[in-house]
């Protein structure tokens, strides 16, 4: 087969600086292929994507090398040429930012269908345009296009825009696609979801796809053929069977070796059925949302729904769930930070719910909460000494000195140094950050810490050197976390019990080694078939994996919030009743489900 | 639906806000020295007459008293007679005792009514002229921060916002009128006198249009919606008459809403400088006469066109940006 595009020696120049951003970078590209491109963040997936679309930011320059596509040089096209045939024509980009790709005054459909005139100039009726549109969207999956076509990206989930996006470029019926990082900003189901449509879309459209992201497992389900990356330019390019079966350059071994491993690695966990440290009974939270569509009514979110868990000293309780399906909600209520609406609360065995001061003032010392966001949770104007000795300046009445001892013997505890005690956070890395949350709640001496995503926004290494620090302090103070992620991964590396969450309820809750091998609820199933790993996965997403998104909360009644995209339901039956968990064996708990669905 | 109940809620709060400024005005005006039955009656009248007029005409009740008189007409679309400006159009002279007690007064709504288009059709110039020379600099100057045009656009909003306007007025009949005698000034017989008065407001009001359309311009720019048109395969132009023009005109239009109360500050000045026969004149001798209900009527007119137009400007943003009804 013929190459559709062939990059020679390809390197970026920064007109400002004159470094080499992008080097020596050769390959071809037949027709039809799916090629990956894998690197770790900065490695320059975005500047060859975007080189390829003659879309560089204006400092960059084309400083040796050639793109070649059809057989034509790029470099000897004109502005002129390149606008009205090849960017967003023939070569389309989806980039990771779907969800401001386009403008919140215009509806999507309106939107979609302004590029395809101007596309198709003039020749056809707007009318056969707009069908054609409405036909796309459809074919990317999503519910209901012709209402959706009316919809403002605003009313857009992140898959659906990604979606559109993807309409968008597919209206040019380009011959080629080039798609950097576009699942980095969605959910692993959603992600798992855009991938098997990427792969139906290139059969359908004879399109050639190049296709970037820092997850080699992702990458690596979709490509033919695959290009690692590292410092701007390739470190080992061949077939994605060769590469993850036989790499042979260091940095790709490497990397396979830092791939989580799910299944294939054993997992060894003590058992802990101490006494309950923290024991939440049928906590309920609902927020009143304006009704945009009516005149001075609301609406009802119910963010979590007869949520009960016990929690015992000393272990590592994992909670798992989609973005929205209450998992913030639930970290504050569980802190105090909100009342929830329903429910009692008891820490060491004091009820909670009578809200005396004396004793919720005990228990937020007791129970810390760090957040996700490294970057804005912090103060940063602060010195590091005075931010992680703001627990202990309203608690206690220690004196200045203590305090400062204090302070740095925690600092060395989490891995500071201790010279750091009078410097800002200004450039400071979002792992550096996260020590310093930690350290702040570390200095109360909290019994619980709850991390709320807290390693979300890290990289792999970084997650790996604060995980075997949690556990380090966990050994010497016998702390008990509670991890609130989406990242199932992570959980698998860190948990020994884990609570799977849809639609604000617990569907399963069982220890870690139960869960992934023998779990018991249709929505856990499709969760653990969509994790992106390079064994070999137990559950077939062929089977698990369903299309569609997680229902709007205000729609939940009372049938299984999860029929909708469970395979088990049948269409003709009515859903069964969420019911509440059941003890199916010792420890594992399971939604009761499947009664008047069809299962 | 929801947004002709944002309308309804809108009018509402709009409504209490002219209450509100009309009530001020309506208080000040009977608190700060100043009796107007001396100026109708004039000044040889002695104080009892003077008192016995002012009893009256009820100008000695409790002012909320008075205020709610004063509405109970307004609600039936009458906003009372002028002290002073008699129905024929004829002034009476203040010393001459007891003049014009026996003359028909003229309506304050008639007075409004007669006035207002002109100061329509000047404000409406003024802002003709400052959007002309605002548009093509401001979005140039947004489009590109560091060019040429940019620091044009900022010279001239510098020299525009340093310029008193009484001195361009004066100036401008000087030369343009008396030395050049291209176009007419002082007093109004056709729309040509309109011209001049117009330039000098839109030179008050041009630093602030083009700020805030260079500004926006800029910002929208920026966005990712702006950027990645070129790689969807859009044109140039396109997108910057359909989107980035699109996104920007929510900031202007809301300082258009804001701007009318400078606008109106200026017209004051303007048409007093220039004998232009509008509101903003009217204001001045109706101030100066200490004609109470003439200068209410003029509060509660501006501040219901002033809400009123601020309404406008909501409305139609939302219709551009749903996301910002809520
Ligand atoms: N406009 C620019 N000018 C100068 N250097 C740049 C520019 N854009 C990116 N770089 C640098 O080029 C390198 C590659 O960046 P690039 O965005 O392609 O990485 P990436 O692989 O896409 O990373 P990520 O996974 O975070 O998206 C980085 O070191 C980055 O700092
Ligand atoms: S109750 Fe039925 S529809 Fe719901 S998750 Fe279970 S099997 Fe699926
Ligand atoms: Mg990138």
């Amino acid at each position: 087969m013929s190459n559709l595009l062939s990059v020679e020696d390809l390197s970026l120049k920064d007109r400002s600086t004159s470094n080499n951003v992008l080097r020596n970078v050769s390959f071809n590209l037949r027709e039809k292929e799916i090629l990956g491109v894998v690197g770790e963040s900065g490695s320059g997936k975005t500047l060859l994507s975007q080189a390829i679309v003659n879309w560089l930011p204006e400092n960059l320059v084309i400083s040796s090398g050639e793109i070649n596509f059809l057989g034509k040089k790029m470099s000897a096209m004109s502005e002129n040429e390149l606008e009205k045939e090849i960017r967003g024509k023939e070569i389309a980009y989806i980039g990771p930012n779907a969800i401001n790709s386009l403008d919140p005054t215009y509806s999507v459909g309106a939107q979609l269908l302004e590029k395809a005139v101007s596309i198709d100039k003039g020749n056809t009726s707007k009318e056969i345009l707009k069908q054609k549109v409405i036909s796309l969207l459809d074919d990317v999956l999503i519910p209901s296009p012709e209402k959706r076509f009316y919809e403002y990206p605003s009313q857009y989930s992140g898959g659906m825009m990604q979606r559109a996006m993807i309409v968008d470029a597919l209206l040019s019926s380009p011959k080629l696609l080039v798609a950097d990082n576009i699942t980095m900003p969605l959910d692993v189901t959603v992600a798992a979801q855009i991938i098997k449509l990427m792969r139906v879309l290139r059969d359908k459209f004879n399109t050639t796809i190049i296709f970037s992201s820092s997850s080699l497992p992702i990458v690596r389900e979709i490509s033919d053929n695959l290009i690692i990356m590292k410092n701007g330019s390739i470190e080992e390019q061949n077939s994605t069977n060769e590469i993850t079966s036989n790499p042979k350059s260091e940095h790709t071994k490497e990397l396979i070796k830092n791939t989580p491993k799910i299944w294939s690695e054993n997992i060894n966990f003590q058992n802990i059925e101490t006494k309950p440290i923290l024991s939440i009974k049928n906590f309920s939270k609902s927020y009143k949302v304006r009704d945009k569509n009516k005149f001075n009514s609301f609406y009802e979110v119910k963010a979590v729904r007869d949520f009960s868990i016990d929690v015992y000293e000393g272990e590592n309780l994992g909670i798992i769930g989609e973005s929205g399906c209450g998992k913030s909600t639930l970290s504050r209520l569980i802190s105090l930070l909100e009342r929830s609406d329903t429910g009692t609360i008891t820490f060491n065995g004091e009820d909670l719910s009578d809200l005396n001061k004396d004793k919720i003032k005990n228990f937020r010392q007791s129970l810390q909460l760090i957040l996700q966001d490294p970057y804005n949770s912090l103060p940063s104007r602060q010195t590091i000494g005075r931010i992680i000795s703001e627990g202990l300046l309203i608690h206690s009445q220690l004196s200045k000195m203590e305090i400062k001892e204090k302070v740095l013997s925690i600092m060395s505890e989490v891995g500071i140094d201790q010279n750091e005690y009078n410097k800002l956070l200004v450039g400071k890395s979002g792992s550096f950050r996260q020590r310093v949350s930690i350290a702040r709640a570390l200095i109360l001496e909290p019994k619980v810490i709850i991390l709320d995503e807290t390693l979300s926004s890290l990289d792999q290494k970084e997650q790996e050197m604060l995980l075997s620090l949690f556990s380090d302090i966990q050994a010497k103070r016998n702390l008990t976390y509670i991890f609130i992620s989406h990242d199932l991964a992570m959980v698998r590396k860190s948990c020994n019990r884990i609570a799977v969450m849809y639609m604000g309820r617990i569907v399963e809750l069982a220890k870690n080694e139960i869960l992934f091998d023998k779990c018991g609820h249709p929505y856990t199933r499709t969760l653990l078939c969509t994790i992106p790993t390079l064994d070999k996965n137990p559950y077939d997403k062929n089977l698990y994996l369903m299309d569609g998104e997680p229902p709007d909360p205000t729609e939940i009644g009372t049938e299984c919030s999860f029929k909708s995209r469970c395979p088990h339901f049948k269409n003709n039956k009515k859903g069964s009743t969420d019911m509440g968990l059941i003890e199916i064996q010792s420890g594992h708990w399971v939604d009761k489900c499947g009664v008047d669905c069809g299962r | 639906m929801h947004l002709a109940g944002q309308f309804v809620r809108r009018i509402l709060q709009g409504v209490v806000v002219v209450l509100i400024t009309t009530f001020l005005i309506f208080s000040i005006l009977r608190i700060v020295p100043g009796d107007p039955v001396r100026l109708i009656v004039g000044g040889m009248a002695p104080d009892n007459l003077v008192e016995e007029i002012a009893q009256k005409m009820g100008l000695r009740d409790p002012i909320p008293v008075q205020f709610g008189r004063y509405l109970s007409q307004v609600v039936q679309g009458d906003l009372g007679n002028s002290y002073q400006r008699p129905k024929n159009g004829m002034m009476g002279q203040g010393g001459d005792f007891n003049a014009n007690m026996d003359v028909e007064m003229a309506e304050v709504s008639d007075l409004i009514l007669e006035r207002l288009p002109y100061t329509l059709q000047l404000a409406g110039l003024a802002l003709l002229i400052s959007l002309i020379i605002s548009f093509p600099l401001g979005i140039s100057a947004g489009l590109k921060p560091k060019g040429f045009i940019s620091k044009i656009a900022f010279f001239i909003s510098s020299v525009f916002v340093s310029i008193p306007n009484f001195w361009l007025g004066i100036v401008l009949a000087l030369f343009i009128t008396i030395k050049l005698g291209l176009l007419p000034s002082i007093g109004y017989q056709n729309f040509a006198y309109t011209i001049l008065p117009a330039i000098v407001l839109a030179v008050e009001t041009c630093p602030f249009i083009i700020r805030t359309i260079s500004v926006s311009f800029a910002e929208i720019s920026q966005e990712y919606f702006i950027k990645s048109g070129k790689v969807r395969g859009l044109t140039r132009n396109g997108v910057i008459y359909r989107h980035t023009l699109r996104n920007a005109s929510i900031p202007l239009l809301n300082l258009l809403g804001i701007q009318l109360s400078t606008l109106l500050g200026g017209v004051i000045v303007v048409e007093y400088i220039f004998d232009y026969p509008g509101l903003g004149q009217l204001t001045i001798y109706a101030v100066l006469q200490r004609d109470f209900p003439l200068i209410q009527g003029i509060a509660m007119v501006t501040s219901a066109l002033y809400v009123g137009l601020n309404i406008a400007v909501d409305l139609i943003t939302y219709s551009i940006d749903p996301r910002l009804e809520s």
